[in-house]
């Protein structure tokens, strides 16, 4: 850490840390709902639908904190200079923390928009607005003053107000549900599939800019093409969600083969991070870092690249949309490049917070590797509980209820997984808040 | 590969792809408005979305296949359970769902509230949207009469039961609905005639009645499902 102002970004990663806590714990209590019956008067007081708006809610929430801690502590060593207000970052801060808890405090008491990731109310999307215009002016003004343009830069301020911008179509009431949900993919799909692939672009490509010693040119040229191709796929291929919305026939073709190779910049990406890290100039200090920064890459591949092709044709998706396999594609995908993305930019940029050189990494990689295999198991078992919903309820064409029968060993065996999740999730969480300086080897 | 080379290829592939995009959603406003009948989208249908959204139903149900995975799609309930059905089960979870592994709240909608939601499910249902889901596809329904022949060695009847979703209500042996009554012992109670007549029109049989009349079955079909279900003693 050289600029005193990164210190802001401190903040925002605890905050995101304690909220993403809370995210798993509602994790496991939606898996309860599926594995046990729960008695009428629990249902009445806590439903499944406000559990699932808080557990969903709390994930956008913490990330897009990560997002911005992770931008607060960049931008500085991008621009070689201090932030141009840390006051409006402080008050940003507390104004996103303040809004979640209003938020989240309101579902409970059935005060939603009830709009499935959307629900936020519209009185408080107007304070999310506010805070992501104060953001955004705040970093935009930083880089201006600076003027010292990287690549970087332009992709993480591209990404950010483009993140911003595409909120703004979740707001309205549409009266036609077709058209609702056809603007709600522009929320939902181009930030997973557009914006926060550029803003997780810019940060994987600074880290690595920064660990490796590999020339800046290099890893900019690469990101270069990397979000070239995201958008060219994940712009259209936004397509993929619209084959059974009441949208015209084309979609389902624009849509399949966009969307056929939306794996490809992942692909890339995942191939030039290991390059980047095999051929790095510098001497590794922190090799977790790098097991982060690697696993981020294969997870991302394999939870939203292969999980995500696997139903994306027309063909597979007919009987397998809004099954448990968009489950399984979903939470692997979040967690590979999201999650992991986030757990590398704490585990890069809080020990240096701390002033800390060289970490004491073995309570991370704990945590590291018992979240990320029970993350990929549950892959496993939702997708097999999506196979067979799939193959019950969409092709014998037997009721919803008798398919999800079948599917409840598989809640089970997830619930199980989710708990060993949690234990994993408690160690990094303990980690990043006590960490400490690894002994030096004699 | 320079540098500059890169800028084209990023500069070209987002441009181009956002060109078709915004296109692509132009045409798609201009054919929704038939593909979803918005000349029907009447004041009720607007409003009965506006229910949908204050009581969070789609944080359990899908519409559309979009939402959450807890409780089943929405898309083609008017066709699958009724309108009889959905103001039972919004009215009375707690009977309609007494006996079901899985719950759903009690959240006292207003009658007016229940006939908006309605409103909103019967648009939905006309929605031209590529025969989805295939459970409840019209399609799929005309082979019905295919697989009971292919199966008619075995049992036609049970292949009906199968086909046309009576397990969505009722249940044998415990798997399927709890909505109806479990019918493992029904061919005690009813004969087939009885049987026959009672899927057909049951407000005919029993005026308060939940059960939609099966106007889909064919003779044949119902003769064979109801010849199944008097053999079940």
């Amino acid at each position: 850490m050289t600029y005193q102002s990164q210190r802001i970004s401190h903040w925002y990663f605890k905050a995101a840390l304690l909220l993403f806590a809370l995210q798993v714990v509602l994790g496991l209590w939606l898996a309860i709902n599926y594995s046990y019956t729960l008695p009428q008067s629990i249902v009445n007081v806590f439903s499944f639908a406000t559990a699932r708006a808080i557990h969903t809610n709390l994930l956008v929430l913490w990330m897009l904190l990560g997002f911005m801690g992770g931008t607060y502590y960049i931008v500085p060593e991008e621009t070689q200079s201090e932030i141009y207000s840390p006051a409006i970052a402080w008050f940003q801060l507390i104004a996103l923390v303040v809004t979640g808890v209003v938020a989240i405090v309101g579902f409970v008491f059935g005060w939603t928009q009830g709009r499935p990731l959307l629900e936020i109310p519209r009185p408080l999307d107007a304070v999310v607005v506010i805070g992501a215009l104060l953001f955004l002016f705040n970093v935009g003004m930083t880089m201006f003053k600076a003027n010292r343009w990287t690549v970087v830069q332009g992709t993480l301020l591209g990404g950010l107000l483009f993140l911003a911008l595409l909120y703004l179509f979740g707001i309205p009431f549409y009266k036609n549900v077709v058209i609702d949900w056809y603007y709600w993919w522009w929320v939902i799909h181009l930030w997973v599939e557009g914006a926060w692939e550029l803003v997780t672009g810019a940060i994987l490509a600074f880290i690595l800019i920064k660990t490796t010693g590999v020339d800046r040119h290099v890893v900019e040229k690469w990101l270069y093409v990397e979000i070239g191709l995201f958008l060219f796929t994940g712009i259209v291929g936004t397509g993929h969600h619209y084959y059974w919305i009441g949208a015209p026939k084309y979609w389902l073709w624009f849509g399949g083969i966009f969307s056929a190779l939306e794996p490809l910049p992942i692909l890339l990406m995942m191939i030039d991070t290991i390059m980047h890290v095999k051929k790095r100039k510098l001497e590794i200090k922190n090799p977790f870092t790098f097991t982060l920064a690697v696993g981020c890459a294969v997870l991302h591949m394999i939870g939203a690249g292969v999980l995500g092709l696997l139903h994306t044709l027309p063909q597979i998706n007919y009987y397998t949309h809004g099954s448990q396999v968009t489950v399984a594609h979903g939470h692997l995908a979040f967690y590979g490049a999201y999650a992991l993305l986030n757990f590398l930019v704490f585990y890069y940029a809080m020990p240096k917070l701390k002033g800390i050189e060289v970490y004491n990494d073995t309570k991370g990689k704990i945590a590291f590797w018992t979240m990320s295999s029970a993350m990929s198991l549950m892959a496993v078992t939702f997708g097999i509980a999506g196979v067979v919903q799939s193959y019950v309820e969409r092709m014998l064409g037997m009721g919803y209820m008798t398919a999800q029968h079948y599917m409840r060993l598989w809640f089970e065996v997830t619930l199980v997984l989710g708990i060993f999740f949690f234990i994993g999730m408690l160690f990094m969480v303990y980690d990043l808040f006590t960490l400490k300086p690894a002994k030096v080897k004699k | 590969m320079t540098k500059k080379v890169a800028l084209w290829i990023f500069l070209v592939g987002t441009i181009s792809s956002s060109a078709l995009f915004l296109w692509l959603t132009w045409d798609t406003h201009r054919q929704v408005e038939f593909l979803a009948n918005v000349d029907k989208l009447s004041d009720d249908v607007v409003a009965g979305k506006r229910v949908f959204e204050k009581y969070n139903c789609n944080d359990c149900h899908t519409i559309l296949g979009f939402g959450a995975y807890y409780a089943p799609d929405m898309t083609k309930v008017v066709k699958r359970i009724g309108v009889d059905g959905i103001r039972y089960r919004v009215k009375s979870p707690e009977k309609a769902f007494a006996n079901s592994s899985r719950k759903m709240p009690q959240q006292n909608l207003t009658d007016d509230e229940i006939e908006k939601l309605i409103a909103f499910f019967t648009w939905v249902g006309e929605i031209d949207n590529n025969d989805w889901p295939p459970q409840d596809s019209a399609k799929r329904l005309t082979r019905s009469e295919e697989v009971m022949v292919a199966s008619a060695g075995l049992s036609p009847g049970a292949a009906v039961y199968q086909r046309r979703g009576c397990m969505n209500c009722h249940s044998l042996q415990g798997k399927g609905g709890s909505v109806g009554p479990a019918l493992d012992k029904v061919g005690k109670r009813l004969k087939q005639a009885e049987i026959r007549r009672y899927i057909r029109d049951p407000k005919a049989v029993n005026a308060k009645a939940i059960m939609p009349a099966q106007k889909d079955l064919s003779n044949k079909e119902l003769d064979e499902v109801a010849r199944f279900l008097a053999n079940l003693k």
